[in-house]
């Protein structure tokens, strides 16, 4: 019997189609995420306190002592570090790249659609396979770079930026700027098709240049496509770990050891997954606290229209 | 409506139930030691890979009657126990790529259903880090294949101490074809043997012969001062002596290591054993700090060029080497193929001599290879032993066709003699039989510690501000760090 029938009330919160029954639809997609993602980064802070190796099921508790070791030897700070660096060079580059290609191929030109795909089609590779070849274009003496220097008459041999202590890092940051601007592009691209026509017009009567136009104009009416996409390349720059494990495998020296890869080497090469565990975690909470801090610092920036 | 809404519910139910019966827990086949029932209370539900889900809900569950003879006491096992038993199928996981006609994956199941028909092997090859993973997942899931590649000593993620200690591997000791070996060090851990090396591995230097000849080098070097002017030589002449893919850094261990068996295990065999123990110290004077000094020598003499092998991989460097641009390079065994490629300098004869140190004696980085061992747990731990008994024998048509792949150099046996490019390692096996060969150095440490080695020392010849005691000091404190747990 229906709760009408039987008070002579209706229930304004009951839906006639949407039932309490079918929460149970969700069941399965949400056991899958519990078991296979809420699951494990849980485990993960379970195995912080304890020294489990990877393969031996004996092991102890610690507390926190995994945690004190990695700010006692420097690794996480270094790794901090080198990921905020190379967070900035991606954000910087990749947001300044991305928005000019954006607004250049925004404007009425012929072939406008070939160089767009031209410009996304690094996005489309496997980081792996960009990474590899990008590790020949760098090299020394033989490398294309190498290459085109010594054709162009400079000294060809002394480019090594993979070997470099100071350059090893932004030449790996470049790679990924390469390969992600497209997308940034993409979403640039969309958002300044939201950008009102008759605005544009309008500063264009009252004599405003083309870069004020873009100055005063496009760029504060498209703050949230910004928004988005300075967080995602923050997020993309704080997990990076494939360029620095194809290219240079955190080297010359420690010089491009960023926190994930740095979780990686603990775990797999030093088999210690607690201490990697504790790492994991205090990754973990510094990435929310840096993608919160950004996402509330930019909110604020968005112009209502 | 109300039929179609419980029909809905019963398929959303039995959705989820299928799904979740995957990670149902197999605690009862843990990945525990068959003494200790702490382990008990984990579950494989807790590793992320679906696949290892997957296989825990076709899992068999091991018998505990398999264990207690994976057990028992070492010395004789049931020499008969493949032709006893029924049909049955046993399985192998071994790491490395698959080539043509492979042996592992092909011949030797063919060759074992010729010899035992009621037996089908099937052999699994997966790349190292697939392989490493694969096997923790395995391990960890109670499902581990009955024969598995395990790295002698303490060596990587697959080593043979580390997994007997954790209780996964059967012992060996009955096994007749371990007295064919004349040291089964590299696989005994607590005197018990738990691993059938598959031949030795050397760590030398390969040169370019007809480079040295035009260097009007006469003789391989036999001492550190003649292997000095002999690459001052090498330079005069026009040639980059040495080249290195540094960007990879473990390749530092190729030289280091060779160094580190005339100046320290010459001297004193159970240095690293003393290191376990406390009793000496990386920082010790005269042990590492001297070994590191030499090698940097070639690095602030130019005959390793750093401003080039910093940006190196690998195989960029045995490009170079093959192409003819450098005189020298120091690899291993296991990158014989590579090495003896016909590249752009064409076919020019290649050499290969252990790394003199100023000792007077030539000693060399010799040591077992990686070989298959038993899962402790397995149902056919004696059908294994029997399998691995007939393989490594010396005369089977499993060894023969072993040896034929020229991919391992085995020591004794048919064939042992006439594996491909015996003649180049011929010497160093010499030298390991005069007992003049040493383990290389990563495999007697907890994994990690090379690392940091090889993280200082690029800093140190990259240029930084790094010295030789900072470097020995940090191996000591990741060494002491990784013992610590």
């Amino acid at each position: 019997m229906t709760t009408e029938a039987r008070t002579g009330k209706k229930d304004k919160n009951r839906s006639p189609v949407f039932t309490n029954k079918m929460y149970f639809f969700t069941i399965p997609a949400l056991a899958f995420f519990l078991v296979f993602w809420i699951f494990p980064v849980l485990q993960l802070f379970y195995y912080s306190i304890t020294n489990f190796n990877g393969i031996n099921y004996h092991y102890d508790f610690v507390g926190m002592k995994n945690y004190v070791k990695i700010f006692q030897n420097g690794t996480i700070l270094n790794s901090v570090k080198i990921t905020l660096i190379y967070a900035v060079i991606i954000v910087v580059l990749s947001n300044l790249i991305g928005l000019g290609a954006a607004l250049l191929l925004n404007t009425r030109i012929r072939g406008k659609g070939i160089f767009r795909t031209c410009a996304y089609f690094p996005a489309l590779f496997s980081a792996i396979v960009v990474g590899f070849i990008w590790s020949y274009v760098y090299m020394p003496t033989s490398g294309m770079i190498a290459s085109l220097l010594t054709m162009a008459g400079l000294d060809g041999t002394s480019f090594n930026p993979l070997g470099s202590f100071q350059w090893a890092l932004f030449a790996i940051a470049l790679v990924e700027v390469w390969k992600s601007f497209g997308t940034t592009m993409i979403i640039y691209l969309a958002g300044l098709q939201t950008v009102d026509e008759s605005l544009l017009e309008a500063g264009r009567i009252d004599g405003c240049t083309e870069w004020q136009l873009i100055k005063m104009v496009k760029i504060p009416l498209i703050y949230p496509t910004i928004t988005i996409n300075v967080i995602l390349s923050v997020i993309a720059g704080l997990k990076a770990f494939d360029f620095s494990f194809i290219m240079t495998n955190g080297g010359p020296g420690k010089s491009t050891k960023t926190l994930m890869f740095q979780i990686y080497e603990i775990a797999f090469n030093d088999q210690k997954m607690g201490r990697a565990s504790a790492f994991s975690v205090v990754a973990f909470f510094l990435i929310i606290m840096i993608t919160v801090l950004m996402l509330f610092f930019m909110n604020k920036k968005e112009v209502e229209l | 409506m109300k039929a179609k809404q419980l029909i809905s519910l019963t398929c959303v139910t039995a959705m989820s139930v299928s799904m979740l019966a995957g990670c149902g827990s197999a605690a009862s086949t843990g990945a525990s030691a068959t003494e200790s029932t702490k382990a008990a209370s984990q579950t494989p539900a807790q590793t992320p890979a679906q696949a290892s889900a997957a296989a825990s809900t076709t899992a068999v569950s091991t018998t505990t009657a398999a264990s207690a003879a994976g057990t028992s006491a070492a010395g004789s096992y049931d020499t008969q126990a493949l032709e006893k038993a029924g049909k049955i199928t046993l399985t192998m996981m071994v790491s490395g790529t698959a080539y043509d006609n492979d042996f592992e994956t092909k011949q030797l199941p063919e060759l074992v259903k010729k010899k035992w028909p009621n037996v089908t092997l099937e052999v699994t090859k997966l790349p190292d880090d697939n392989y490493y993973t694969s096997l923790k997942t395995k391990l960890a899931s109670g499902e581990c294949p009955d024969i598995m590649l395990v790295q002698p000593m303490y060596a990587g993620s697959n080593a043979c101490y580390s997994l007997a200690d954790a209780g996964y591997l059967a012992k060996l000791d009955g096994l007749k074809c371990l007295s064919l070996n004349k040291d089964n060090s590299g696989m005994t851990y607590k005197d018990h043997i738990y691993g059938v090396s598959e031949g030795v591995s050397i760590l030398g230097t390969y040169y370019n012969k007809s480079i040295f000849q035009k260097s009007g080098i006469t003789a391989e070097p036999t001492t550190w001062d003649d292997f000095l002017s002999d690459c001052a030589k090498i330079k005069a002449a026009g040639y980059q002596p040495i080249v290195m893919g540094d960007k990879d850094q473990y390749v530092l261990q190729f030289g280091l290591y060779q160094l580190a068996c005339s100046e320290i295990y010459s001297k004193n065999k159970d240095y690293d054993d003393q290191l376990r123990a406390g009793k000496t110290s990386f920082t010790d004077k005269g042990t590492w700090d001297h070994v590191l000094e030499m090698y940097k020598e070639l690095y602030d003499k130019g005959y390793i060029d750093a401003s080039q092998s910093l940006g190196l991989s690998a195989s960029q460097a045995i490009t170079e080497f093959v192409d003819g641009k450098a005189a020298m390079t120091f690899d291993g065994s296991f990158n014989a193929a590579a090495l003896l490629a016909k590249g752009a300098g064409g076919d020019f004869e290649r050499g290969y001599f252990p790394l003199p140190g100023d000792t007077g004696t030539v000693s060399t980085a010799t040591c077992l290879s990686a070989g298959p061992a038993v899962y402790a747990n397995s149902k056919y731990v004696d059908g294994c032993k029997e399998l691995l008994d007939y393989w490594f024998d010396g005369q089977s048509d499993v060894w023969k066709a072993f040896t034929a792949t020229g991919r391992n150099i085995v020591t004794y046996g048919e064939g042992a003699d006439s594996t491909p490019n015996y003649a180049l390692f011929k010497p160093f096996i010499a030298l390991m039989q005069q007992g003049k060969a040493y383990h290389w150095s990563n495999q007697a440490w907890p994994a990690g510690t090379e690392t940091t080695m090889e993280e200082t020392f690029s800093e140190m010849v990259g240029g930084q501000k790094t010295t030789v005691n900072d470097i020995t000091k940090g191996m000591q404190d990741k060494f002491k760090d990784l013992l610590d747990d």
